[in-house]
């Protein structure tokens, strides 16, 4: 039987794992729920944010965090700029999942050539440092992660659920011309809410950039993952990545601490199997 | 803006190379029709990481060819095409270049699965092929495909022995060993081979755990290791998993007594504070005795000023750039001694002729045209790779530190 | 519909094949061998998810199971490597089947949670391979195995290996778009349950569709196996695969049998355009730029708009309409049709159907009548398969249908109409009508199904729009495309629901003669009504609905007089 030690921190592990996947699944849960755009370039732009992150604090001088000032503005911009051609062009949910996928070999390019296809590395003050609470450890970058996480979820979901904004919101997701029909501007707030979505891409990029080693082909290592976690979590519900992550992150962190670690993909796909199944027996 | 920096630089990359190649001594120009070379690198897709540095490291060695004699007096042209790390374009590629670009010579790939891709191209149409880093050599089964990544016939019995036996030298030898081995097939059958070989050599195995290639979350398992709390750390990786590891030991501040990284991403390691005292395999580094021969010397030298234009986060010549650098040093040598462009006559020399590299005096007449293994152990010192085993290859008076 | 024929494509796929035996040199022969392995890979994908909608992202699983059945069972076992290809075909088509004989029971698993599904399967299976000795992480390298000397060069003997594969699929790409299989998937891209109650049976044309693009895929993957001779787990079950050939059907158009062929030959020959090495990055810079406006100027695809329609000429020729199966059987009118006992059904807890008698009989008109939500929608649906019944029996003609699936109900005589019409929009009204004609009850020949639907076309005065797609029409026309459908495969049952809601007054005298007409050929109605003077014009019988419970049957006037059915309906102070 492993030492509780092992067993303590690899819930702290899996915790932390688990709230970069609710960082990186928000803005994917948010569009594809609510705007039914499944943007596939949401990893890409992720990965930017870490290169960006690491080019203005590694090279730059600038403190990690407050790069993100920078960051999330550029990145609700681009939100914004997607969403106006995806509008334009009457894009589907498949259409949008195939754009974006041309999008994200774009974004990997100019990674790659601003970059190069070499691995970095951000070294920061966050980025190694840990508190010791009793026999465990809690990693600081963790901590950012799981903070901004609870954050971002917590603040959507009471965006969403208490103010007008967000009301009116649901109702254009729930059924656009009818919330029009009740002055709702439909088109502003999706532009809006796709812009945030895409800024969650930035924050998530900071949080990878403290905690990664970036390559370009990193961008399509979490595309799986990631989906369960969003699929798990249920689509446009911003708590549900929340907690899909944290029940993935912890469950593949105590496969891995108690039994052999390469099986631990099985844990979280099997557990989206079930969930699937599961759900499509309920409704 | 980006656009026009790179423009900018690339200029003055042109300008530079220009001044640089004015002042080489100059011999005979090459003249006539020019050699023709083809070859594919992964210059993009996931095995992209460590292209550019076999494309500058070509580029510096057709340069120099052709500010130099040229091949058997002719000029060099090297035909590089893109094989996006996809092994069934290799082999397409590869066929084109003999079938339809009609080039003279191969100039092989670097990765296990491109490289046999184009091996078996090259065997059908009795092509040499010298390739560069090639993981597992019980797998080059063609007569005339020549390794320039010197890890002998059975690198996963003789390499554990040269770490173990580096270990052994140092101050406190491990007695117990953990084991981490990423199931990425050219590093797996290496921590495979250490498994045994710790057996032999009576380290004890207080753990052995096998992960994914791709794992993103290494606390789990940094936390076993530390509960094992092993002498040795022995970390079957590649790319960027040894630093995921390290990262991973550090958050819950454990630092291993010896740790050792089978191929880990060289400049990220080395940049690393947490990597100090990490060892890692090694072929070549850039630090005397290395560089007493000029030859490599001047490669360094060359090598440094073009990865940094190319804006590579590491600069010095490691295993990457020195195998690359060989391949071509090979080449050059087989097709100078027999006089002649023939493969014919180029395989069955290479087969009886040791070659001198960068790397040392290469042979190719052992299994499936392997020589010795001159597979090194390097140490991060102090920020810095330093090579601490074999004793020979150890800068002055650098040694192996523990804890 | 006579979209090519086949002989078309076997020539056609002959002359490229025949390409292997012209000594080309062995460039070309791999280049086209990479074309044609793409135009396998997206074209057995279609077969499934272009035509019916059900988009996987597992084909790579299956694609990878191909591969590493051929890898162990050549590799390691000796099997021949010929004969290993069959078999590789076969594991994929198992591993398919047993995905979806789970997936397709599951009503909802349709969309986004069946792409989720699959890619979900994708990732177990890669574990599995990477952690059992079929892989165990070292890679397969199959360096042992020979291809049999097929042609004088090994690259053209794969070529003509996977030309071969590559006209077999689209054949059967072509003939399974021509066929019933075929009509019945896209019916279930259109509308499913509507699909399942016309007479389609879904579930076993998924599971049809579903193995055989697998096993496609599998032959394909046995054979890549070879050529690329050493298979690794991380680029076998790449993420990369799925993403491509769906990205490559839907350029090419994925209603189309050739739109995948077309969107395989584009991108492979784009990405290697781009293989030069002076500036890969740029390359494939360049290859995403050209994608996004593609996808967003072409959404349909290359074929997207061809062959979609083509104007049906109303055969010179027709067959005198049959006589009504009902009245054909001569049986004598009033005795009971159908005995239907103990009716129950729940929805998360609520009983809408609490234990309903009701004896239907022949050739009556039964009007069923209730305040929202009593449950007459439920009782159709219960009775028409639609729903799954908590409890009860159905007699219908003798025979217990309760439990069915619904397309074998709608094929044991009952038809149904939904209250909002659910056409196939992307069919014709004409097809729209003539598919149940297939399906349903007189399971006719494609010819007659056509003919048929003509005369039910006319008998409901759309005989004139029969090229238009539903979208064009106005809800009335709908409707009575609702009920061509329902009448086309002749049922002696008809489950009416609500057809006169919405529609004008002028219409509904037109709809309640029409009503009258169906009758009159031999079949029992019964309608689900709220627009009372029309019930009361045409009912026989009338029965009364209140929460869940039957409270009232008899004489249209007799019964809307009883005290406690006017308590039903003015004490509904529920709403």
């Amino acid at each position: 039987m492993p030492s509780p030690a092992i067993i303590g921190q690899s819930l702290i592990s899996g915790t932390f794992i688990g709230a970069l996947y609710a960082l990186l699944g928000l803005g994917l849960s948010l569009s594809w729920g609510m705007l039914r755009q499944i943007n596939l370039a949401h990893f890409a732009l992720a990965f930017l944010g870490a290169y960006l992150t690491y080019q203005l604090s590694g090279v730059g001088g600038m403190d990690p965090l407050l790069t993100l000032l920078l960051i999330a503005p550029a990145f609700f911009l681009l939100g914004v700029g997607m969403h106006w051609v995806f509008v334009r062009f009457a894009v589907g949910p498949l259409g949008s999942l195939l754009a974006t996928f041309g999008l994200t070999v774009i974004i990997e390019s100019v990674i790659q050539w601003i970059w190069t296809a070499d691995f970095l590395k951000l070294e920061s003050p966050y980025g190694s440092a840990s508190l010791r609470v009793g026999i465990f450890y809690l990693p600081v970058a963790g901590l950012i992660t799981l903070a901004a996480a609870a954050a971002l979820c917590f603040g959507t979901w009471a965006v969403l659920r208490y103010t007008d904004l967000g009301r009116a919101m649901r109702a254009a997701a729930e059924d656009g011309p009818m919330a029009a029909a009740f002055g709702v501007n439909v088109n502003a707030l999706s532009r809006l809410l796709s812009g945030f979505a895409s800024a969650c891409a930035g924050v998530a990029g900071v949080a990878l950039a403290l905690s990664y080693t970036l390559a370009p082909s990193q961008i399509y290592a979490w595309i799986g993952v990631i989906f369960a976690v969003v699929m798990i979590g249920g689509l446009g519900k911003p708590l549900g990545p929340l907690i899909a992550g944290l029940v993935i992150g912890v469950s593949e962190a105590v496969t891995m601490a108690l039994t052999a670690p390469a099986w631990a993909p099985v844990v979280s796909f099997s557990l989206l199997i079930l969930v699937l199944l599961a759900r499509a027996r309920n409704i | 803006m980006q656009r026009l920096g790179r423009l900018a630089l690339s200029l003055a990359a042109l300008a530079a190379l220009g001044l640089a190649f004015g002042f080489r001594p100059a011999g005979a120009d090459p003249t006539g029709d020019p050699v023709r070379i083809g070859g594919t690198l992964a210059l993009t897709g996931p095995l992209a990481a460590t292209a550019i540095v076999h494309k500058i490291v070509g580029e510096i060695y057709v340069d120099n060819l052709n500010h130099g004699k040229g091949l058997l007096g002719r000029p060099v042209e090297w035909v590089l095409k893109d094989d996006q790390s996809k092994p069934d374009l290799a082999r397409t590629l590869y066929e084109q270049l003999i079938t339809v670009d009609k080039v003279d010579l191969l100039m092989g790939p670097y990765a296990t699965g491109d490289i046999l891709a184009a091996m078996a191209v090259a065997q059908r149409y009795n092509k040499v092929l010298i390739h560069h880093t090639f993981g597992i050599p019980s797998m080059a089964k063609y007569e005339w495909q020549f390794p320039a990544w010197s890890l002998g016939s059975d690198p996963a019995k003789t390499f554990p022995n040269t770490l173990f036996d580096a270990l052994a030298a140092a101050p406190h030898p491990p007695k117990t060993i953990a084991i981490l081995a990423s199931k990425f097939p050219s590093v797996y059958f290496m921590s495979q081979g250490a498994r045994e070989v710790a057996k032999t050599r009576g380290l004890q195995e207080v753990l052995y755990l096998e992960y994914e290639f791709g794992t993103q979350d290494f606390g789990p398992i940094a936390a076993r290791v530390k509960d094992a709390n092993p002498d040795l750390l022995f970390v079957g990786a590649i790319g960027l998993e040894g630093n995921q590891i390290l990262d991973a030991l550090k958050k819950i501040d454990y630092v291993p007594h010896y740790h050792f990284y089978m191929y880990p991403a060289a400049g990220p390691m080395a940049k690393s504070p947490l990597a100090a005292n990490a060892l890692a395999a090694s072929i070549f580094e850039q630090h005397p005795p290395f560089t007493d021969n000029p030859v490599a010397a001047a490669f360094a030298k060359e090598y440094n000023d073009r990865a940094a234009k190319a804006g590579l986060p590491y600069t010095l010549v490691e295993t990457q750039a020195a195998v690359s650098f060989t391949a071509w040093q090979i080449l050059e040598a087989a097709v100078t001694a027999t006089n002649s462009l023939d493969d014919a006559k180029i395989g069955p020399w290479l087969k009886t002729h040791p070659v001198d590299t960068i790397q040392g005096k290469l042979h190719f007449d052992g299994p499936n045209n392997y020589g010795d293994d001159l597979t090194k152990v390097k140490q991060v010192q102090d920020g810095k790779w330093v090579t601490v085993w074999p004793k020979q290859w150890a800068p002055p008076g650098a040694t192996l530190h523990g804890e | 519909m006579r979209l090519a024929s086949p002989v078309w494509i076997a020539a056609a796929g002959a002359a490229f094949a025949a390409l292997a035996f012209v000594r080309l040199p062995a460039f070309y022969d791999s280049f086209l061998y990479l074309l044609a392995l793409w135009i396998v890979l997206a074209t057995s994908w279609n077969i499934l998810s272009g035509y019916s909608g059900y988009i996987s992202f597992g084909h790579g699983a299956f694609y990878g199971a191909g591969m590493y059945a051929t890898a162990t069972l050549a590799g390691a076992h000796g099997v021949p490597f010929l004969l290993s290809l069959p078999l590789a075909g076969l594991a994929a088509a198992a591993l398919g089947a047993a995905v979806g004989a789970v997936a397709f029971r599951l009503r909802r698993l349709r969309g986004e949670l069946f792409a989720l599904l699959t890619l979900a399967v994708t990732f177990v299976l890669a574990t599995i391979v990477l952690n059992t000795p079929l892989d165990g992480g070292q890679g397969v390298y199959l360096n042992s195995v020979t291809l049999p000397n097929l042609t004088p060069s090994p690259s053209a003997s794969f070529y003509l290996l996977m030309a071969l594969a590559a006209v077999v699929t689209v054949l059967l790409a072509w003939w399974v778009r021509a066929s019933k299989l075929g009509l019945g998937l896209f019916a279930i891209h259109d509308d499913e349950d509507a699909a399942e109650v016309l007479g389609v049976p879904t579930f076993r044309y998924k599971l049809a569709a579903f193995a055989l693009g697998c096993a496609l895929a599998g032959v394909a993957g046995g054979i890549h196996a070879l050529f690329i001779s050493y298979i690794t787990v991380g680029e076998t079950f790449s993420i990369l695969v799925p993403l491509s050939v769906v990205l490559m059907s839907v350029l090419g158009g994925s209603r189309h049998w050739l739109g995948p062929a077309i969107g395989a030959v584009f991108i492979t020959a784009l990405l290697y355009a781009f293989t030069a090495g002076d500036y890969p990055v740029l390359g494939r810079a360049a290859v995403g730029l050209i994608l996004i406006p593609v996808i967003l100027f072409l959404p349909e695809g290359v074929l997207g708009r061809l062959g979609r329609r083509r104007a049906a000429l109303r055969p010179a020729e027709e067959r005198a309409a049959g006589p009504h199966p009902a009245r054909a059987s001569g049986s004598d009118s009033g005795s009971p049709i159908c005995a239907i006992r103990g009716l129950a059904k729940s929805f998360s807890g609520l009983r809408a159907l609490d234990g309903v008698d009701l004896d239907l009989r022949r050739g009556e008109i039964l009007a069923l009548v209730g305040p929202n939500g009593s449950g007459k929608s439920t009782l159709i649906n219960l009775i028409s398969g639609h729903y799954r019944m908590d409890a009860g029996s159905v007699l219908f003609d003798g025979r217990e249908i309760a439990g069915l699936d619904a397309h074998r109900i709608a094929h044991s005589g009952i038809a149904r109409t939904y209250q909002i019409p659910r056409p196939f929009a992307h069919m014709s009204v004409l097809e729209n009508v003539a598919l149940p004609a297939r399906f349903g009850h007189s399971a006719l020949g494609s010819a007659d199904a056509e003919r048929e639907a003509w005369h039910w076309l006319d008998f409901a005065g759309l005989a004139a729009k029969a090229n238009a797609l539903p979208g064009e029409l106005t809800l009335h026309e709908r409707k009575f495309l609702e009920l061509a459908r329902a009448l086309v495969s002749r049922p002696s049952l008809i489950f009416l629901d609500e057809v006169l809601s919405g529609l004008a007054p002028a219409e509904i005298e037109q709809a309640v003669a029409t009503i009258r007409r169906i009758r009159e050929l031999g079949a029992t109605i019964v309608f689900v009504e709220h627009v009372m003077h029309a019930v009361m014009q045409v009912a026989d019988r009338i029965a009364v609905l209140n929460h869940g419970q039957l409270i009232a049957e008899g004489d249209p006037r007799e019964v809307m007089r009883r005290p406690e059915v006017v308590a039903a309906y003015l004490g509904r102070a529920d709403a």
